[in-house]
């Protein structure tokens, strides 16, 4: 059964100094689905997507991503957190896009630089990625000169030139006006009706609606409730979940 | 009797083994000059009228140089010369820079101690020289109280003090010449060789001889304490230049008499020396001087910026390191360049690592200098630059699997340069400024060719103003860079 699961994580724990943001994390993405991971601000969603990728190290427990496995009861090597982060390819809230490079080059460099593939093929890649975020025609701009919506589309094209097995979402349209947001998930809608596995840690509550296939709610370091939408956003059993979702639906 | 026999005995067992041990080792200067054909000479070159250049042709000459190459013909060679300020030559002749002073040293019991002197070559007796105007001065002990310019390792330093004066250090005669002239000191003393050319050669009726010191003087040559052989040799190549009346002549040429003989001359010489308008004096001084700015500072000006740049990353990195040691390390070395002044640091590079069996020559030893400088300076710049790129910058790179140099080369460092700029251009501007201090360390660079055509002319502020021009334009054409430079890291940042 677990052999078909694409990640596994396991009794994950993960402290800063006093505070123990991770209490034990257990969950399993299947390939091809979209997990989406809620809760309230300090719950631990974002810690343990960026445990995910190694940006955050934690004390305890095990992440397996595909073939590969790290047990973080010995502290990884530089070498193993860069096997265990070619597995997957990040958004972040605050894109993050290089800003002296252009859109292209932004798409580019880590296909190029990182995975030394051929440029031509690189570039007639990133340029498709970019037709199909809606942004072929920006490709010599400079981030500074596009929107808020356009840059974390482009930073989504930045994480599919990857290639990667799993792609991360850390709040992707937390920092966007709202008119804006509508592009940006839709972006994600498509790439999800695509076959992408994703995990995404968001406060859209009707995107997790219609496009998860499974729900996590996460609260004081632990998943409090887990299932499909329909169950999880619907119908939930947990008298916390009910107040946060009762929160972000109703906040009047 | 016995005993006192078998002491003088040991004593001069002693001193032969002394002796075959300093002798023993690497072939003697003496053969080494007449090996190579050249004997290395320091001398100040703005000591007029005994070392010089000659305002017309910019050639090294005067009373010393000539002398000195007579010698050096005797002993089959041609003279190599080094030029330094005086305060310098002592350090440089005890560092091999050269082998040689040929500068009006004075014998003194001093300098019998410390360096192997020649005989002496011209005898002369030390005046006080002081504003025309002043009567307060009519003998050495007059000067007690006041203040007087003197070069501040030359003998006529301790004879002023001696009676009593203030003593301000200044490069050369010229120098101290022209303070007492501005009213700055009261007086300067040197010897009447010096002050009968002065008068000859400028007319100048606003300064005069006060008094004689009562101090008659022989000036020799100094070499390194150990170099007796090459000093007899010289000896006797003088001995022959008097017999042949060598000296006597050249002598007459410069002062009208035979000063290299006991008897000191006193006497004004008769014709003015032509006097070269301030124009084309600084006509004149324009191309060498445009020269050295292209040969010597701006070389030292970019060699040492690039080096420092590199040395200053690397220092940066390990101060933002986690490994251990390494950011204490460059903590320690950011606080040494920065808490010592630069001239020290010269100093140490170049007069005091040939003690450690470390000699550089002047340039190299500048350029060390400069660059370990820059680097002190500029890590504290590329560090806090460096911090100031987000942190999500780095996220990004590492999400996209970089390496910390790729992160760095890729991503850092082209948007840190944007906050490094400014700053580093400021680092930059300074440098070309500071690089006037390599003519402390026998470089000839700008200021170094302004000096040397100053000194025998008095024409101190046409010639500084000539220098002082050049680094304005190249500072000025170097900020004019750092407008483009940025104008250029700007364009990709929403303003």
């Amino acid at each position: 059964m677990s052999g078909s699961h694409l990640v596994e994580v396991t009794g994950l724990h993960k402290r800063f100094g006093d505070h123990e943001v991770l209490r034990g994390i257990d969950f399993t993405i299947d390939a091809g689905t979209v997990t989406v991971l809620i809760g309230s601000s300090g719950s631990g969603k974002t810690t343990v997507l960026r445990c995910l990728n190694g940006l955050e190290v934690p004390e305890e427990g095990r992440v397996r991503i595909a073939d590969v496995t790290l047990d973080f009861a010995t502290r990884p090597g530089k070498r193993d957190l860069g096997r265990l982060r070619a597995q997957s390819a990040m958004v972040f809230q605050a894109h993050n896009l290089f800003p002296h490079l252009s859109v292209l080059q932004n798409v580019t460099i880590g296909p190029t630089v990182v995975q030394r593939r051929p440029e031509a093929e690189v570039r007639e890649e990133a340029l498709r990625l970019l037709d199909q975020v809606g942004l072929a025609d920006k490709a010599g701009q400079h981030p500074f000169q596009l929107s808020g919506g356009q840059q974390q589309r482009v930073g989504i094209a930045r994480a599919l030139a990857q290639r990667p097995q799993l792609m991360l979402f850390d709040e992707p349209t937390s920092a966007l006006d709202p008119e804006l947001v509508g592009e940006v998930l839709a972006v994600m809608r498509d790439l999800a009706a695509e076959g992408w596995t994703m995990a995404v840690v968001t406060h859209e509550i009707r995107f997790a609606q219609s496009v998860a296939d499974q729900v996590l709610f996460l609260d004081g370091g632990v998943v409090l409730e887990h299932g499909p939408p329909a169950q999880v956003l619907a119908d939930p059993q947990q008298p916390r979940t009910r107040t946060f979702l009762k929160r972000i639906l109703d906040p009047i | 009797m016995g005993r006192a026999t078998a002491a003088v005995a040991a004593l001069l067992a002693v001193l032969g083994l002394a002796a075959a041990c300093s002798v023993g080792g690497p072939a003697s200067t003496l053969d080494e000059v007449r090996d190579s054909g050249v004997l290395r000479v320091g001398t100040e070159g703005t000591y007029t009228p005994f070392s010089y250049h000659d305002p017309a042709t910019n050639d090294l000459t005067g009373y010393d140089i000539e002398v000195i190459t007579a010698v050096a013909d005797r002993l089959g060679a041609k003279p190599e010369f080094v030029e330094a300020p005086f305060d310098a030559l002592f350090a440089s002749l005890v560092s091999d820079r050269f082998d040689v002073v040929a500068n009006q040293v004075t014998r003194n019991p001093e300098r019998e101690g410390k360096y192997a002197l020649s005989a002496g070559y011209t005898f002369s007796e030390g005046v006080i020289i002081t504003r025309a105007a002043d009567s307060s001065i009519s003998e050495l002990a007059d000067l007690k109280g006041k203040t007087t310019a003197q070069s501040s390792t030359s003998n006529w330093a301790g004879v002023a003090k001696e009676a009593g004066a203030e003593v301000e250090a200044v490069e050369g005669f010229t120098q101290a010449v022209t303070l007492v002239k501005q009213g700055r000191v009261d007086a300067t003393v040197n010897d009447n060789l010096a002050a009968l050319e002065y008068f000859k050669t400028t007319q100048d009726a606003s300064v005069r001889v006060a008094a004689p010191t009562g101090d008659s003087s022989e000036q020799v040559f100094a070499l390194r304490q150990d170099e007796t052989e090459l000093r007899d040799a010289i000896n006797s190549s003088l001995r022959d230049l008097q017999a042949d009346g060598t000296l006597a002549r050249i002598s007459d040429k410069y002062f009208g008499q035979d000063v290299s003989r006991g008897e000191a001359a006193t006497q004004t010489a008769e014709q003015p020396a032509e006097r070269q308008s301030t124009w084309q004096l600084v006509k004149d001084s324009a191309g060498p001087m445009a020269l050295a700015t292209v040969k010597a500072t701006l070389p030292l000006t970019l060699i040492s910026f690039v080096l420092g740049l590199a040395i200053a990353l690397v220092v940066a990195l390990m101060r933002l390191s986690s490994v251990p040691l390494l950011a204490p390390l460059a903590r320690v070395y950011v606080s040494l360049i920065r808490g010592t002044p630069l001239l020290v640091q010269l100093f140490l590079i170049f007069y005091g690592l040939p003690a450690l069996g470390l000699t550089f020559n002047p340039f190299t030893a500048a350029v060390i200098a400069f660059s370990l400088n820059v680097g002190g300076y500029a890590a504290e710049v590329i560090r806090s630059a460096i911090l100031s790129v987000p942190k999500g910058q780095w996220e990004a790179a590492s999400t996209i699997g970089m390496g910390y140099a790729t992160t760095l080369r890729r991503v850092i460092l082209p948007q840190a340069a944007r906050t490094a700029v400014p700053p580093l251009s400021n680092t930059l501007i300074s440098l070309v400024k500071d690089t006037s201090l390599a003519s402390v360390v026998l470089v000839t660079e700008l200021l170094r060719v302004a000096q040397v055509a100053a000194a025998p002319t008095f024409q101190f502020f046409a010639l500084y103003g000539v220098a002082a021009l050049y680094y304005w334009v190249i500072c000025l054409v170097l900020s004019f860079g750092q407008q483009r430079v940025e104008r250029r890291l700007e364009r990709f940042v929403a303003r």
